[in-house]
């Protein structure tokens, strides 16, 4: 990070000691190894989907770490003349408090803050991962998914972070659930002996195909998950230092790192992963084939830490449901 | 003033189940955030806000530095996803700015910023959730981030937001409320009785005025009331994690005897 300084003397410490046989780091990790993450889903009420998550926090004194807040938010879009017709879209930014780069003159912030958004929304903007029932009514309306990110406190591993922080939001977001609904003129009545025919109301909430407009359903849960969050992607940071890599860097290691390899995964169930995105930061070069092998390393780092992630936000929906029905239960 | 919502009905309820002077829950969290010298987290119902305090420090600027004393600086972000309809506001939004400057002119009375002549103290407000009294918790939260970082202080400010519906006063709106009733916000420093900012955007009957001022003010030292009882519990558990390392129990002791 551009913003932490870092002397002589303690970089090449901190490489010294990651380079030596038994690579040491400050906090005993393993090179392979994260900080602890915790994640809480379901943080703003006001949104539909929303996480919290902190790598790294400090049990002791209740700080530290570095602390991202997601929330998805949807809006009804109409949707212009094109070839996507039946999907909705979806956007990303992320903004940062100047809490969590003190150092940071409010021009850096900005620059900042615009790089975050443009590489994440690069990413989860595009249409093969954009979830496939943001539909609404063919043609006419669909649900446009603003993911808006905060960071709060940033101590190394951002990038990370804020794929996690994402994916949790996403897989939080419930769609509500809509019916479309169609205006028709009142056929006229032909003659006055037929009464006992049955008198058609002009609004028709059928499902139809010339759906004009849409109403939202009345239902005892908030909506559908969005279709496809499994595939939702996910960013591993290989921190390179010569020959070796090493994960999750707090930010005195990533001043000491020349050079990171971001890589973006996508892993639909059971499948392998696709790689969504990549991005080499910072000054340092590196070998194509050595490539090859980061990129297979990070795929294996990714399944692991999808996998731990899932279990999380499986046992979050647990907990989350089951205060929705316990609220229920003491209204009724 | 009609609408569809009722907002104190017959049985002297409002339509979150309150009374007319009830406030809503309150939490204070002052745990340390990562890098900041002081922080706190406060909410008052759904409404919640963080704010990280720095300082008093070397300016980013050195323009701004002010040579008899230190210059308070706050930066507020509004999270886009914090109100109803998301709404994403740029760092050079009018309204913010005005906030922000609400928020400096609330405590430059209060800040002993003599003390710390050609520095800057940092104030950083983020508001992640909004539900009506956004500017009171933003007062609190300062307040109590000031006294995390160890700013003298002259006194807490406490602030609340009074309305009036019909011709009863109610303390504490939602958001629901404050579309539709005329409302007032009050900082005051209980021990002193002085208050240090009233904003009021809507109008409001002069007679009506005096009894909403009169009764935030009592709402003001039940607030501080429970933000002392968290300043005091933070700072014991400060004292006894100093005293926990080393045999310095009995000085600890000593100090928290002296404070009380």
């Amino acid at each position: 990070m551009a913003f932490k300084s870092l002397s002589k003397s303690e970089k090449a410490y901190i490489q010294a000691s990651l380079q030596s046989n038994s690579s040491l780091r400050g906090d005993g990790r393993s090179l392979q190894e994260y900080r602890t993450i915790s994640l809480e889903t379901g943080v703003a009420p006001l949104a539909n989907g929303s996480a919290r998550l902190n790598i790294g926090k400090n049990d002791a004194e209740a700080g530290g770490g570095t602390e991202i807040l997601a929330a998805v938010k949807l809006e009804v879009e109409d949707i212009e003349h094109g070839e996507r017709v039946d999907q909705g879209r979806v956007t990303c930014s992320v903004s940062c408090s100047p809490a969590a780069y003190p150092l940071a003159s409010s021009g850096g912030l900005d620059d900042l803050q615009h790089d975050y958004s443009t590489f994440l929304d690069d990413i989860l903007s595009h249409p093969s991962i954009t979830p496939a029932n943001l539909g609404i009514v063919r043609g006419k309306k669909a649900w446009l998914l603003a993911l808006d990110l905060v960071v709060l406190s940033d101590s190394g591993n951002v990038y990370d972070a804020m794929f996690m922080a994402a994916r949790a939001a996403i897989w939080d977001t419930k769609v509500p659930r809509t019916r479309s609904v169609e205006y028709r003129a009142q056929k006229k009545q032909e003659g006055d002996m037929d009464v006992d025919e049955e008198k058609q109301s002009g609004l028709d909430t059928r499902q139809v195909k010339a759906a004009t407009d849409f109403e939202l359903e009345d239902y005892w849960d908030e909506g559908i998950p969005l279709v496809g969050r499994e595939a939702w992607p996910i960013c591993v940071t290989l921190n390179l230092l010569s020959s070796l890599h090493f994960l999750d860097a707090t930010s005195q290691e990533e001043a000491a790192t020349p050079l990171r390899l971001l890589l973006v995964y996508s892993v639909a169930s059971k499948s392998t992963p696709a790689l969504q995105g990549m991005q080499l930061l910072g000054s340092g070069e590196v070998d194509v084939a050595q490539i090859k092998k980061l990129i297979q390393d990070g795929e294996k780092h990714a399944s692991q830490l999808l996998a731990a992630i899932n279990l999380k936000l499986r046992d979050e929906e647990v907990r989350l449901t089951d205060k929705a029905r316990l609220k229920f239960a003491s209204v009724r | 003033m009609s609408s569809r919502i009722e907002i104190l009905n017959d049985g002297g309820f409002r339509s979150d189940g309150r009374r007319q002077y009830e406030l809503r829950e309150m939490t204070f969290d002052m745990a340390e955030q990562a890098g900041a010298d002081g922080s706190a987290s406060v909410a008052h119902g759904l409404t919640q806000v963080r704010v990280s305090v720095f300082g008093p420090r070397e300016a980013k600027m050195r323009s701004q530095t002010i040579h008899d004393r230190a210059n308070i600086n706050v930066e507020v972000g509004i999270a886009p996803f914090s109100t109803g309809d998301r709404r994403k506001r740029s760092k050079g939004d009018k309204r913010i700015l005005e906030f922000a400057s609400t928020i400096k002119s609330t405590f430059e009375p209060v800040i002993q910023t003599a003390l710390y002549p050609r520095s800057q103290i940092d104030i950083f407000v983020h508001v992640l959730q909004q539900d009506g009294g956004v500017l009171q918790a933003c007062i609190n939260a300062t307040t109590l981030a000031l006294a995390n970082a160890g700013v003298p202080l002259l006194d807490f400010v406490c602030a609340v937001t009074g309305g009036v519906h019909a011709a009863a006063p109610m303390l504490d709106l939602t958001t629901l409320e404050e579309n539709d009733l005329p409302h007032v916000t009050v900082a005051v420093m209980p021990r002193t009785g002085r208050v240090t900012l009233v904003s009021m955007e809507t109008r409001l009957h002069v007679d009506r005025f005096e009894e909403i001022l009169r009764l935030a003010g009592q709402a003001g030292g039940v607030i501080h009331k429970e933000m002392r009882a968290v300043v005091r519990e933070r700072t014991k558990g400060l004292v006894d994690a100093m005293g926990a390392g080393v045999r310095t129990s009995d000085f600890a002791e000593d100090a928290m005897v002296a404070d009380s």
